[in-house]
């Protein structure tokens, strides 16, 4: 039996996928493990790959979702970001997504964030 | 090749910049190089919001290349230009010719005013190239004759007019209005000071320096920023002169016609009032180009600063050099000096006693000769008004601003017809020897300089100063020679206090 942050962890990203295949990017991979971290979920939008960092929170938990992501975890992102797709071999236009997932009792929000790293690329 | 070209200020003079954009794939990121300074540097910020509220979203890794690589950029005027070349390096938007932009930009698109305008303009007209400008800038744009200049607003708008070629209104040619309505004293508010007022308008009618000296209260300072009103009204080339220094400071400044007047206090620094720093900013010498530089209580300023004066009140013009460049600026400005005649003020009073020892009085001397009074044509003395003159019981209250202005005017005209083969405008400017040589004095004027000379113990400066400021009052006149009365008048204002 996965523990339960794991689980909570896996439905927020099932929840995300749901959400991405609404918008029609496909869902390229999934879970994938570098030395140093994590891509959640890789997808795409049109010609642009797109790294997606999905974080799901219950309230009650002080911090929101969106502000969970500082500069560190931002910095493995770019970094097994760049590391992707070197192993791919894109050359072409990516960035860094955040999908942030409340749940209040039930009701789920999602909040999507566009290219969270916005040309502040200083590390 | 390339087309989108920016500008960048060098004093006064606008140089060149291209703007050259380089997108690469990978996460998105911009770096400018060419030497920007900061708000440059800042620029990525403004340009990356103003293009998305615009409709353009940046992707990728960006180089921005500001050529020559070797020159230093300034200014917030980048902005417009930079965002435009990405613009139409992403939407693959083809210009036709080259251009020149200025603008800082927005976080929403709108354009914002900038500094230099003026200076990007005259650069554009000399190379024939079409300005895009923001349209707060217009009037001054306008001024410049025959440059072909667009006003625009948004970034949408001028990106709309590139991609689907919707014509921008032109920049209207800049009338600028006669006179405006003066709120310096009028001539006729001064009362009494015959004296004075004489003075002073001889100093405006040959662009004389001019040093008044007068108990406190007297009305030196009243008298100067009268001055200004009796002024002839700058022609277009010299507000486009003026303001092209202005410019630099200020993004908003609307042609004037009424000279210049610049006070200084004597706290002022050197910097402040001949120019430099590092961005080498004009001074308050060349602000006050083709008006009055008016320095109150000039003997408390300090040695080196009226030192530094002498150079550029002869040339006309100033050169600024410092580690970071030099460039030169105008600085064709009436002086206007106001001292009291001794430590305690009250030295020739008719009622209040003068305090100051003797020595005091000789120290305080020193400082009003030196060498900038050779650049001073005229000397005058501010008495104190007499209790009938101050309840107004003498109700002469003289001839008005505009009156004397048209005297004035009318001098000015006779001297620049005059001096036109040598390109002077006014006695003062002319060259001692062509001065001479072109001086008219009658034989009587001639007798009486001889007569004078002795008993004032001339110098051979102080000769040709009496000179020059008899040819002005005899072109006050109307006066083709110069007659022995003027030569006179004169000679009242050589000062020896």
């Amino acid at each position: 039996m996965e523990p339960e942050h794991l689980k909570k962890g896996k439905m927020g990203e099932d929840m995300a996928c749901r959400y991405l295949a609404g918008l029609g990017w496909p869902v390229l991979a999934r879970n994938v493990r570098f030395r140093r971290g994590e891509l959640d979920v890789i997808s795409k939008d049109c010609d642009e790959m797109v790294v997606v960092e999905v974080r799901y929170r219950s309230v009650g938990i002080l911090v929101p979702p969106e502000a969970s992501v500082g500069p560190k975890k931002l910095r493995k992102l770019v970094l097994a970001g760049s590391a992707y797709m070197d192993r791919i071999g894109w050359s072409g236009f990516w960035r860094i997504d955040l999908i942030a997932i409340t749940d209040r009792d039930g009701r789920i929000s999602l909040e999507h964030y566009r290219d969270i790293t916005g040309g502040d690329v200083s590390f | 090749m390339n087309l989108v070209k920016a500008v960048t200020l060098r004093g006064v003079q606008a140089k060149e910049v291209d703007v050259e954009v380089e997108i690469a794939g990978g996460l998105f990121s911009i770096s400018i190089v060419g030497l920007p300074d900061a708000s440059v540097r800042e620029a990525k910020e403004r340009v990356r919001a103003a293009l998305k509220n615009s409709g353009v979203s940046l992707r990728g890794r960006i180089a921005v290349n500001l050529a020559p690589a070797d020159m230093p950029k300034e200014g917030s005027m980048m902005d417009l230009p930079i965002a435009v070349s990405l613009a139409i390096r992403s939407r693959s938007i083809t210009l036709d010719r080259p251009a020149i932009f200025i603008g800082e930009l927005a976080l929403d698109g709108r354009i914002r005013p900038v500094r230099g305008a003026i200076s990007a303009a005259v650069l554009a007209k000399e190379q024939r190239l079409p300005l895009y400008a923001p349209v707060e800038n217009s009037p001054q744009i306008g001024l410049v004759p025959e440059v072909e200049a667009y006003q625009v607003e948004t970034l949408g708008q001028i990106l709309s007019h590139l991609e689907s070629g919707i014509p921008l209104p032109q920049v209207p040619p800049y009338k600028v209005e006669d006179l405006p309505l003066s709120v310096d004293p009028d001539w006729s508010d001064i009362r009494g000071q015959a004296m004075a007022k004489r003075a002073l308008e001889i100093a405006a009618a040959g662009h004389h320096n001019v040093l008044m000296v007068g108990a406190p209260g007297s009305g030196k300072t009243m008298l100067a920023r009268a001055l200004r009103g009796i002024l002839p009204p700058l022609s277009d080339g010299e507000i486009l002169e003026n303001l092209m220094v202005k410019g630099l400071l200020d993004s908003d400044d609307r042609p004037d016609r009424r000279p210049p007047f610049r006070v200084v206090h004597h706290t002022a620094s050197t910097v402040s009032i001949c120019g430099g720093g590092t961005a080498l900013r004009p001074g308050e010498i060349s602000l006050a180009h083709r008006g009055v530089l008016f320095l109150d209580e000039f003997t408390e300023f300090r040695r080196d600063l009226v030192e530094a004066l002498r150079q550029p009140l002869e040339d006309g013009s100033i050169v600024v050099s410092r580690s970071s460049g030099t460039v030169t600026y105008p600085s064709r400005v009436l002086l206007v000096l106001a001292a009291n005649p001794c430590p305690c003020g009250w030295w020739g009073d008719a009622v209040e006693p003068c305090r100051c020892s003797p020595s005091d009085l000789e120290r305080y001397r020193r400082r009003l000769a030196g060498p900038v009074m050779d650049r001073i044509d005229l000397q005058v003395s501010v008495s104190r008004l007499s209790p009938e003159e101050l309840v107004g019981l003498s109700s002469s209250h003289g001839e008005s601003s505009s009156k004397v202005r048209e005297r004035v005017s009318m001098a000015r005209e006779r001297q620049r017809a005059r001096w036109s083969f040598g390109g002077w405008g006014c006695n003062s400017e002319v060259p001692e020897k062509t001065l001479r040589k072109h001086l008219n004095l009658s034989s009587e004027g001639k007798k009486t300089l001889l007569q004078m000379a002795e008993g004032f113990r001339l110098s051979a400066r102080g000769m040709g100063r009496v000179l020059r400021v008899a040819r002005t009052i005899s072109d006050l006149a109307g006066d083709d020679g110069v007659s022995s009365s003027a030569v006179m008048e004169a000679l009242a204002y050589r000062g020896e206090i």
